[in-house]
């Protein structure tokens, strides 16, 4: 049959028109935002006024922004660690064969139906809370003293545990789609040759989840860059340094907040171009990192 | 004959059209609100918008937007965004939206508005952005709002003025059994920053916020002492500084005496704790030799577009809610001081007068908050209340280091 080319074209132009609308031209407009001096996210460009890397040094030396960059490392780095570990935990459990694993598999994934917003509600008034919260129920039941769980030095920990409470159910889906495509006669196989279930885990479900790995990653790389939720309800009143993540430092840099009458829209972009850069170049790493398998299955 | 009932029919429709092209169409106003749905103030604007059309015949179509509308409203400014009239902080709408704000100086004192507000927020909207750009919805005075019955419990007969007889009375409130002092992490910036007014003034810490040396001055160093001391003598709830609203909340349930905040604090405690607080407010206390004595004063505030082509209907509005019936009915319904002292404050005698009398305000934290290292500070005077520094000397070096 000939091809259309026309037809073919009318039928794309509405999808890449969009794309280039409200994709590809916020992109570059951020992009080329971040080297301006830009007062208003909304400002005329005749507004704009040339300030080269300006906006990307300004970011570099504010503690603000440092301190936001080492909240989004710990989480990211410790976050992650645990999110993954435990969903990839969960997920060879609940392909083992156990009982109840549907009903499991839907609690786990529970939270993730929940709205954020309930559940860091749920975590801040009821489980962290000093007087009547569940740990400290449990702490003072075992005969301690009851612990600041919202207080400078655990905030951020605490944060980032709710988060990964909020997490692992999405990821351990990720895992167990992945996990029931290796087909069952590799592990058969292995069975009759003697391998223990450590041994197949190691040397058949791990390598060859490779590629999902690889995904979790990044996913959770964005996730992690583009928190913010969790940050606002855990410093409900004004943005607070233990939970402050660079998205949240951005909004308060372009938006400004209480008793901020500064706004510096063109900081803000270089904030959104360092960040999707970081996503970048973990991807890279990862994809560098972790080949995929030469497996066949 | 069908002919001629289509005739008379195409007849009617032209002149129904006519009709409606040539009758005047009803006025509508925007307006952009800082409140959800269902909340007290919501509901008042709400049957206010009603009275105001059975009155006037101006129809207000109101967008619920929340408090996030002040990360909106700029952009919706600059686009020009189909809007008549909005609500936000009078410091933004004056530091940061006068360049699109309606000058309603005309408009109100064809109106008299000079009789039903408070010069001091005027005079900040004239001074900010050349001209009145906006009419007060809420004013907000801070201090030390208290628990009276707590105080009559523990022997209190006059509110404190002076720090060591702030310190007293937390002594007697400790010795009656209630805990003299609740503070949220959330407002441990506001607490330490009154403090340190008392000792310095704004200016003063205008002046440390640009060159630091708090270790070398007597003020910052005795400021951050003080509370170091109140922490120390177990003057703080249990627990604080709490997670916000949790220790504020202990006014409610009885466990806590006094917090200093703006008097928005009395409507929230009550709605959290279902009870009705008989509460007080007293100035901050003053420490011996300070700069000042000034208290906190805001506003949140409506102001019009420059480009509102109903901006009449818009300040009639905005007047209509704000003053008279409905101004009352806004300070009672949603326990605030109400924007036109002419009404009576019912849920915080004094505040009127208080507010009346002001000249010179305290703002929120001032020049603190522009400060590269804001949020870093906010954490270190949270962890001042939470007992971290072992004298002011300490904390005041930390806040050097700041610097380098």
């Amino acid at each position: 049959m000939k091809k259309n080319k026309t037809l073919i074209f009318l039928f794309m132009a509405p999808t890449v028109i969009c794309l280039l609308l409200m994709y590809v031209y916020p992109v570059i407009r951020t992009v080329i935002m971040s080297f301006f001096h830009v007062e208003s996210l909304t400002a005329s460009t005749s507004d704009w006024s040339f300030n080269g890397l300006a906006n990307y040094f300004k970011i570099m030396h504010n503690a603000g922004f440092i301190t936001s960059m080492k909240n989004f490392l710990a989480i990211w780095i410790v976050g992650g660690v645990f999110t993954l570990a435990l969903a990839l935990l969960m997920a060879v459990i609940l392909t083992s064969g156990i009982r109840f694993q549907g009903f499991f598999r839907a609690a786990i994934y529970l939270p993730n139906i929940v709205s954020a917003v309930a559940l860091a509600t749920m975590w801040v008034q009821y489980i962290f809370n000093f007087d009547y919260g569940l740990l400290n129920q449990l702490v003072t039941a075992l005969g301690f003293e009851k612990v600041r769980w919202l207080g400078t030095d655990a905030k951020l920990w605490a944060m980032i545990a709710a988060f990964i409470y909020g997490s692992v159910g999405y990821y351990m889906l990720i895992y167990i789609s992945g996990i029931e495509g290796i087909p069952k006669d590799l592990y058969e196989a292995a069975t009759i040759d003697g391998a223990s279930k450590s041994k197949q885990f190691f040397r058949i479900t791990l390598p060859l989840l490779k590629g999902i790995v690889k995904t979790t990653i990044t996913f959770w790389t964005i996730n992690a860059a583009t928190f913010y939720l969790w940050s606002k309800l855990f410093s409900p009143v004004q943005t607070e340094g233990s939970t402050i993540v660079p998205v949240v430092y951005l909004y308060d840099t372009v938006f400004g907040g209480k008793g901020v009458i500064e706004r510096d829209a063109g900081a803000g972009a270089a904030v959104g171009v360092v960040l999707t850069l970081i996503i970048i170049a973990v991807y890279i790493v990862t994809e560098k990192l972790l080949k995929s398998s030469d497996l066949e299955y | 004959m069908k002919k001629l009932l289509s005739m008379i029919l195409a007849v009617v429709m032209v002149l129904s059209l006519g009709a409606f092209a040539l009758a005047d169409d009803p006025v509508e106003i925007n307006f952009w609100s800082m409140w959800n749905e269902g909340e007290p103030q919501a509901e008042v604007i709400a049957a206010a918008a009603e009275a105001y059309e059975a009155e006037t015949g101006v129809h207000v179509n109101i967008e619920w937007k929340g408090r996030d509308l002040n990360t909106l409203i700029t952009a919706a400014l600059e686009a020009q965004e189909d809007l008549d009239l909005f609500e936000d902080d009078f410091n933004r709408i004056g530091q940061v939206d006068a360049p699109y704000t309606y000058d309603l100086t005309e408009m109100a004192e064809a109106a008299g508005y000079a009789d039903h507000s408070y010069p001091v927020f005027n005079d900040f909207s004239i001074k900010w952005a050349g001209y009145l750009d906006s009419i007060v919805e809420q004013p907000n005075v801070g201090g030390v709002f208290y628990d009276k019955d707590a105080f009559a419990a523990a022997g209190i007969e006059a509110e404190p003025t002076t720090w060591a007889e702030f310190l007293d009375a937390c002594a007697k409130l400790k010795e009656a059994g209630i805990d003299p002092l609740a503070q949220d992490g959330a407002y441990t910036n506001f607490s330490f920053y009154y403090q340190l007014v008392r000792h310095l003034g704004e200016e003063g810490i205008a002046e440390l916020r640009e060159n630091g040396g708090w270790a070398d001055s007597e003020g910052a160093v005795a400021a951050a002492q003080e509370i170091i001391d109140l922490v120390n003598a177990g003057y703080l709830a249990e627990g604080a500084p709490d997670e916000y609203p949790a220790s504020q909340n202990k006014i409610g349930l009885g466990l806590a005496a006094m917090v200093v905040c703006a008097d928005y604090v009395t409507a929230e405690v009550n709605a959290n704790t279902g009870t009705e607080v008989n509460w007080g407010l007293f100035n901050y206390p003053s420490v011996e030799g300070g700069a000042s004595v000034a208290a906190y004063m805001g506003a949140n505030s409506l102001a019009i577009p420059a480009y509102s082509e109903h901006a009449q209907e818009a300040f009639d509005f905005a007047i209509f809610l704000t003053t008279g019936e409905w101004g009352q009915k806004l300070a009672d319904d949603c326990h605030q001081i109400p924007a036109d002292p002419t009404n009576e404050c019912t849920s915080l005698p004094g505040a009127v007068e208080t507010l009346l009398a002001a000249d010179a305000p305290m703002t929120w934290c001032g020049e603190l908050n522009t400060h590269p290292a804001w949020q870093t500070m906010k954490d270190m005077f949270t962890e001042l209340f939470e007992g971290k520094y072992a004298d002011g000397a300490e904390f005041c070096a930390a806040m050097d280091a700041l610097y380098e």
